[in-house]
């Protein structure tokens, strides 16, 4: 569990949870730790890599800086699937059907009408045994209307050892939890080498919450945090079947910022220096205290708030739609770059069938200049079967905002496709920028070799893989009248019988000339003799 | 008379390029009454981008012209991107003065049938009669008609691909009136491979030049034969084409996104057509009956009744298709509506026995003015909603309705009261006209 605290009154929490299980044909059969509901749905649906993440609300890179485990608002799933898979989709409807009966969460609506294969943004995070890798075994999906609740929060903390008896999962309080600003669930699976040899590969499975609170919302006077008041009650002790249990504490900010004392004693203090960056962390090694009461670790401080300057990091994204009306529009990207250096992005944009993209619109100015992107993949769309999946490379320059803007259509769906809430309008997953950072300032996120916070410390590399997703968008498609079906069919099918009257006349019948007493029909003549005296009507053609 | 249609050239040309310079070039091609789905000039650069980069642009949904049409197109858009505008008003000036030629021709031919024929005309029927000057002003009036209609000029200046269609039924047209088989049956091709629907101008073109051809000998087996031998050779050029077009685009999957998008109607955008709003309100389970229905209806329906009727007429019988087509085919724009009102004006000696012009016109004038007022409501405003905008296409539908009925029952009236005289009396006590 890692808090960190930055200058707008945010904390964030974030803890993993990681085991092992051997591999191998009968790896499922036999769990001990491994949650067998899950090892089950891996195993049968072939998977060698899942994410699956849960989320309400939205990261603000802007201001919070890069989060330990990025997810795009909604629900959003990605899967690796092994190389020996035959028939990926069908077996992809299957997986998503079987999560979401596993996670309560209406990931049965994912199917191939909305998933994208990506071919450079999704890697293995995890062992591959061959770097061939062939992207039409990755699936890629979002659901942006999902939302996020206690009915997901209670199965996922089953599939936790201690389940939400003892240990950190007995803090998640789902009253306390959902009422942040930005609450995120994560399950993550992939395969581990054992050893360093790397002979035999383990399941490794990673869950993960993300939650930003915001202490002005939560109503308290002062700036103060601790346990208690996050998440209702206090610590009350590790969990047994963990090999180990920590709390970190990030207190970088502590010298530039306001300052705050730590209640009780951390166990010991840790420097990680990463990426040229410098952290410190207060660490408690909840294994090796003692706990005759509810462990409560508070923060308090001494002077008031003082607000400083937003330092943004690196790389940051947002995206928004342009364009009035129900014909046409356009969605802009902005990424802004304030690296010293150029950078080589990915962007990778999911669009639903129900919106076609123009290629040709496709433009990209950065600083008032246009570039051409290095490197373009774009799978067109058909409608009800397939999304707009569009991948670009590019360089954007130091110092600079970059502006990727693309015009679509607005589609005019059937009626019966058009969900209960018609006018609410339908969402645009997010799109997501990936990067490889040379420096790691703002960077926590978890490195390839390890899974724990604490294999993040020290650990600098030549590039921190990034994941930025922007907002999901919605837009009104323009609706019918709901209540005409029969008075359409009545309407369009009289007009084409104006037509074919007339012309069933002119081509069965000739004209001829008749007198005009003995062309009456039998109605005529029955009038004729009621009404005595009226010159009888002739019939017209 | 030349120098007055060349004049008229001229200024219609200066009309569209004027219009084509202006701003409002983009307003008018982005219209859903000027560009559909499959005429959309937008769909046509995203067809030729996608080509250039490699990716089939028959894999999405967007792009619904043939491999063939793809290949003139990306070329006239890689090397004569800034004469794009003038090659659409050449077509179209070009369109405008095949009809010339084919109305001179016909005109031609009326005035001979019916110098042949006076003999078997009732008495009283020198009003009735064409005139001379007809032969010199209804060419003026069907290049005028063409030229100078705004549904026209808007589609040019919207540059739809409809104006190479135009072009190819005015070409076949005058091939038809010319009675040359092979050009007509290429042309007739040409036109089929871009829209489906003009494939039913077979029957007329058929019958044309078999008339044409055997009218100097009486020879009853080639009258048989020729109106099958047309038909043959139109299947053989169009399967030609399919061919070609597939070897262009290395397999047939074009034909889905093409003919399959044309009949099976899944791109529900509005345009000035019945099915959009049609197939939007459907409910599912008698979406293929109601498909099946109404492309008969396009298509097959009206073909063999109005065949038989008016075999002796192959003109006025390709024109009522053309008409019949552009009122219910599954994506009309103004382009088709446009093409059939420059061939009315051959028949200008039965607009006396229209009854219903009045009406008709003042349908078209309202419609075409309510039609964008109600689409801003409906789209931009979001104050009206979609049964404005049906409401006046189904009354831009009807006033075509009246208008191609009255031109046939005009003209069966004319050719009754040509043959029968004036007088409406049967047993010396007025009498009336009627379809029995």
């Amino acid at each position: 569990m890692v808090y960190s605290k930055n200058d707008w009154n945010k904390l964030l929490k974030m803890f993993t949870t990681v085991w092992d299980a051997p591999s191998g044909p009968q790896m499922f059969q036999h769990c001990h730790l491994f949650p067998r509901a899950l090892g089950e749905v891996a195993g049968r649906h072939n998977v060698q890599e899942l994410h699956v993440t849960l989320t309400e609300g939205l990261w603000r890179y802007e201001y919070w800086g890069f989060p330990v485990s990025d997810a795009a608002p909604g629900a959003e799933l990605w899967t690796w699937f092994r190389n020996d898979t035959k028939d990926v989709d069908n077996i992809w409807k299957k997986l998503t059907g079987a999560l979401s009966g596993l996670l309560c969460a209406s990931l049965n609506f994912i199917g191939t009408p909305n998933s994208l294969s990506p071919e450079y943004s999704f890697r293995p995070t995890g062992v591959v045994k061959n770097s061939n890798l062939n992207s039409s075994f990755v699936r890629y999906a979002t659901l942006p209307r999902e939302i996020v609740c206690t009915e997901n929060l209670t199965p996922w903390k089953k599939l936790l050892p201690c389940d939400s008896k003892k240990g950190f999962a007995s803090l998640l309080n789902a009253g306390h939890i959902h009422n942040t600003n930005y609450h995120s669930l994560g399950l993550h699976i992939r395969p581990v080498c054992k050893d360093a040899k790397c002979t035999e590969v383990s399941i490794e499975l990673r869950q993960t919450v993300s939650l930003v609170y915001d202490m002005m919302i939560l109503g308290f006077q002062n700036q103060d945090w601790s346990l208690r008041k996050l998440f209702g009650l206090g610590l009350s002790g590790p969990c047994p079947l963990a090999t180990s249990s920590f709390i970190y504490v990030d207190v970088t900010s502590n010298e530039t910022g306001t300052p705050y004392q730590l209640q009780p004693e951390p166990t010991e203090v840790i420097t990680s220096i990463r990426g040229g960056y410098e952290s410190k962390f207060k660490v408690y090694n909840i294994q090796k205290m003692s706990f005759t009461h509810m462990l409560n670790i508070v923060a308090t401080y001494s002077t008031p708030k003082v607000y400083a300057v937003n330092v943004p990091p690196v790389l940051y994204a947002s995206r928004y739609i342009v364009g009035y009306g129900q014909e046409r529009g356009g969605i802009v990207t902005k990424i802004h770059n304030n690296h010293w250096k150029h950078l080589d992005i990915i962007y990778l944009e999911n669009i639903p069938w129900f919106l076609p993209i123009y290629l040709h619109t496709l433009r990209v100015v950065a600083g008032g200049k246009e570039i051409t992107p290095i490197l373009k993949k774009y799978v067109p769309g058909k409608e009800r079967s397939r999304p707009y999946s569009l991948e670009v490379l590019l360089r954007i320059p130091a110092r600079s905002v970059t502006e990727i803007y693309i015009e679509f259509d607005y589609v005019f769906l059937k009626w019966q496709e058009y969900p209960p809430d018609a006018n609410h309008g339908f969402y645009i997953g997010s799109a997501i920028i990936s990067a490889y950072l040379p420096v790691g300032k703002n960077y926590m996120g978890l490195p390839q070799a390890g899974p724990t916070i604490y294999s993040s410390f020290n650990a600098s590399r030549e590039g921190f893989l990034l994941q930025l997703r922007t907002e999901s968008l919605i837009i009104t498609l323009p609706t019918p009248d709901f209540s005409m079906p029969y008075n359409v069919i009545c309407l369009a099918c009289t007009v084409v019988a104006l037509a074919f009257g007339p012309l069933h006349n002119i081509t069965t019948k000739r004209l001829c000339m008749k007198d005009g007493n003995s062309c009456n029909g039998l109605l005529i003549r029955l009038k004729s003799m009621l009404f005595k005296g009226r010159k009888p009507q002739a019939q017209a053609h | 008379m030349d120098s007055l249609v060349f004049m008229e050239y001229a200024l219609a040309g200066l009309i569209r390029f004027w219009l084509l310079c202006s701003d409002y070039r983009q307003t008018v091609a982005d219209r859903v009454e000027v560009s559909t789905p499959l005429n959309s000039w937008k769909r046509v650069t995203e067809g030729a981008f996608l080509y250039n980069e490699g990716i089939n642009p028959y894999d999405g949904d967007l792009f619904h012209e043939t491999p063939l049409g793809l290949f003139v197109f990306k070329y006239m858009i890689q090397r004569l991107s800034q004469w794009l505008g003038v090659i659409f008003i050449i077509c179209d000036l070009l369109t405008a003065h095949l009809l010339y030629r084919t109305a001179c021709i016909y005109m031609k031919e009326l005035i001979e049938k019916q110098t042949l024929e006076k003999s078997s005309y009732a008495k009283d029927t020198q009003g009735l009669l064409l005139r001379n000057e007809d032969l010199k002003l209804s060419p003026i009036y069907v290049a005028s008609a063409y030229l100078f209609n705004p549904y026209i000029i808007l589609n040019c200046v919207g540059q739809t691909t409809t104006v190479f269609t135009n072009l190819c039924l005015a070409a076949t047209y005058l091939m038809m009136v010319k009675g040359q088989q092979l050009p007509c049956c290429f042309a007739l091709a040409m036109a089929t491979l871009q829209a489906l629907y003009p494939a039913m101008l077979v029957v007329p073109a058929s019958l044309y030049i078999a008339k044409k051809n055997t009218c100097g000998m009486s020879d009853r087996c080639s009258q048989i034969y020729s109106p099958w031998a047309t038909c043959g050779l139109f299947a053989c050029v169009l399967f030609f084409l399919l061919y070609f077009s597939s070897q262009l685009s290395g397999s047939w999957t074009f034909l889905h996104s093409t003919y399959g998008f044309i009949l099976n109607v899944p791109d529900l955008r509005p345009n000035i057509g019945l099915f959009w709003y049609f197939f939007t309100e459907m409910f599912e389970h008698f979406r293929p009956l109601f498909i099946c229905a109404f492309q008969i209806n396009a298509a097959f329906l009206y073909l063999v009744p109005l065949t038989l009727r008016l075999h002796e007429e192959p003109m006025l019988l390709a024109t009522s298709l053309t008409a019949l087509t552009a009122i219910f085919k599954s994506y009309p724009c103004l382009g088709d509506v446009g093409f059939y009102l420059a061939l009315l004006p051959m028949w200008k000696h039965l607009f006396n026995y229209m009854q219903q012009g009045f009406v008709v016109s003042c349908f078209f004038i309202i419609t075409s003015v309510l039609g964008p007022i109600v689409w801003h409501l409906w789209i931009y405003s979001r104050s009206a909603n979609a049964n404005f905008y049906f409401g006046v296409t189904l009354a831009f539908a009807t006033a075509q309705i009246f208008l191609v009925t009255d031109i046939l029952f005009a003209y069966i009236k004319r050719e009754f009261s040509l043959h029968f005289g004036l007088q409406r009396e049967v047993n010396g006590k007025a009498a009336k006209l009627v379809l029995e």
